[in-house]
């Protein structure tokens, strides 16, 4: 402030002037701005309402010839035009719950073991390691789940469990049939494998976030790595474990190439995990070419409605957990 | 322990001392709770502890005084083995609790902790309730039924001066009380396992004076039952709480003694120059 005069008070009548103009200028720059973010906004708004009005327009000729039976009728019948939603619903959340059932435990001690054991040298190639996992394109899943890991699955993994489990009363429903290599079992495992990523980076990273010294003052209290685990990491981290998994469950729910190539394409509900089976996003990817008939168009578009809506569903339960939770600890 | 008339004056030895309460200290009496002999630690390649000797007599409170960076925090570390959950931390020598070496390889880590308490700089209740907070540790090593796991808690509770504030909401989240109750709910926390030690990292660094002077009282209290050990960096806070303290410089032990002795005549020129503020 050595040459500059600078008085608040005595502003000229010029300068005020031209100060007014410039803000002028300003002002009108923010009102654009501002339009501008309102309307990126609303886009979203825009578009999710018409891709629900697009998917109620196109499924409403299915829905009106079959009704709410739609959704709990197995057969699909392209010849006589009979369509139901059972199969593939019940395949979706089959292969999805396979899926969550073996990722996230998995993912959560791989996420634990790399903040809290892993040695320095070991942490960066495992993170590097599961970053590429979810960046590989899901087709390449697709053709190794079709080529080696169903063969593989039918070899060596299937016939054991059907051994084992052949004598115990729910399991040996679960796991019966011939060993055909592809159907929902395999599906949900490359499924698990797709999701693993997910859960476990998130999970990492919540992880990290816990202040060490609350690690500290659990392990000052004598608790082993699994208690404090337990008792101190998961219950200050579970509002990020519960994002990471609801993550997973929607790219498990809508993941359509992979699923595709090791499911088996079966519009059946089997109680066995070994039988094909077909999920909505595989049924839809597979049959879209070949639907003629304006109702089996309709079909395929409902049952993108329902995969609509499953995901909805999941998304809203999730927001209503985090916000129960929030409210609890609050 | 009422010291208030020597509080704010830092400016001379022979001040800020409790003499009378301490002058009576027969240390050939004293039992040691833990010996410290020759101990030395390693952050990776460089040595932050050098050739360490002290004794911890049992029922005193041993304070820690010194400059940042010249390892008090350190040694409290080695007290409980905190160090052994990062790698390239070592320590050499030996620590004996009780005439057994708590640094050899197979000691049992858990049970150690569980036998030396320790609170810290921050307060660190767990993401849970207050009652489960108390009782989170003693459900760890035993199996009480509801009612004495409940007296346990009130116990432990009343010992950390905490339970009239908080006998009301013993089910409301850990994490929603002050700064202070915090504190306090973590000292609880670290009584009602029944530990024989109890290692304070300067605990009352993020506190207000009132808080402040709950915990001092807290320990002075504590003291009948636990051997404490204190990290400060008030030495006020030192004076007022501790029968004996030590003061390092650079990783070295240069000066331990009993406190009033410490405070009031030290040998060393370094101890002098750093309680009359004159360094660290």
């Amino acid at each position: 402030m050595s040459d500059m005069t600078l008085k608040g008070a005595t502003v000229t009548a010029a300068e005020a002037a031209s100060r007014s103009a410039v803000l002028k200028r300003l002002r009108l720059t923010d009102t654009i701005f501002h339009g501008l973010t309102r309307v990126a906004a609303l886009a979203v708004l825009v578009l999710l309402s018409g891709v629900i009005i697009a998917l109620v327009i196109g499924a409403a000729p299915a829905l009106g010839t079959f009704g709410f039976s739609f959704l709990f009728d197995e057969s699909w019948n392209p010849v006589t035009e009979k369509f139901g939603a059972l199969a593939p619903i019940y395949g979706t959340l089959v292969t999805s719950a396979i899926a969550m059932l073996i990722a996230v435990p998995v993912g959560l001690m791989i996420a634990f073991f790399l903040t809290e054991l892993c040695p320095m040298v070991l942490r960066r190639p495992i993170g590097i390691a599961i970053e590429l996992l979810a960046g590989i394109p899901s087709i390449i899943y697709g053709i190794w789940g079709l080529f080696v890991f169903a063969p593989f699955l039918q070899q060596y993994v299937q016939p054991f469990l059907i051994d084992a489990f052949g004598s115990i009363p729910v399991l040996s429903t679960l796991f019966q049939g011939p060993p055909y290599g592809i159907g929902m079992l395999t599906a949900g495992l490359i499924l698990a494998i797709m999701v693993l990523p997910f859960v476990t980076s998130i999970s990492r990273d919540v992880f990290d976030a816990v202040p060490p010294v609350l690690k500290e003052a659990a392990y000052g209290v004598g608790c082993t790595t699994w208690e404090v685990f337990r008792y101190v990491v998961l219950p200050f981290t579970r509002v990020g474990v519960i994002g990471g998994f609801m993550l997973g469950l929607g790219r498990a729910l809508g993941e359509t190439m992979a699923v595709t190539f090791v499911i088996g394409n079966a519009h059946h509900v089997s109680a066995s995990l070994f039988a094909p089976g077909t999920t909505i996003s595989a049924s839809i990817a597979n049959e879209f070419t070949e639907a003629v008939g304006d109702i089996y168009t309709s079909s395929l578009v409902a049952l993108g409605l329902i995969l609509f809506f499953i995901t909805f569903i999941v998304l809203a339960i999730a927001r209503y957990m985090l916000m129960r939770l929030q409210q609890r600890v609050g | 322990m009422t010291m208030t008339s020597t509080e704010g004056s830092n400016h001379g030895p022979s001040v800020a001392v409790p003499v009378a309460t301490h002058a009576s200290l027969d240390i050939s009496k004293l039992k040691d709770k833990i010996s410290i002999r020759n101990l030395e630690f390693f952050y990776g390649d460089s040595r932050a502890l050098k050739s360490i000797s002290l004794s911890l007599y049992a029922n005193k409170a041993t304070a820690f005084i010194g400059p940042s960076g010249c390892g008090k925090s350190t040694l409290l570390r080695v007290l409980n083995r905190m160090y052994d959950l990062y790698p390239g931390q070592r320590a050499t020598g030996d620590v004996i609790f009780d005439g057994d070496n708590l640094l050899r390889p197979d000691q049992d880590i858990n049970l150690l902790r569980a036998r030396i308490g320790m609170v810290f700089q921050k307060p660190t209740p767990f993401p849970m309730t207050i009652y489960e907070n108390v009782a989170f540790g003693v459900r760890l090593y035993e199996n009480l039924p509801r009612a004495e796991l409940d007296g346990r808690v009130e116990q432990a509770l009343r010992r950390a001066a905490l339970w009239d504030e908080v006998k009301d909401k013993l089910a409301t989240n850990g994490q929603s009380l002050s700064g202070g109750q915090q504190q306090r709910l973590c000292i609880a926390r670290t009584v009602a396992v029944k530990p024989e030690v109890i290692l304070f990292d300067e605990p009352c660094s993020a506190l207000d004076p009132i808080s402040t002077a709950k915990i001092e009282e807290l320990i002075d209290e504590l003291k009948q039952d636990y051997t404490i050990v204190i990290v400060t960096h008030n030495m006020q806070q030192a004076a007022r709480v501790s029968d004996f303290t030590a003061f390092m410089y650079l990783g070295e032990l240069i000066e331990f003694g009993a406190t009033a002795t410490l405070f009031t005549t030290p040998k060393d020129k370094r101890t002098q120059a750093y309680i009359t503020g004159r360094f660290g």
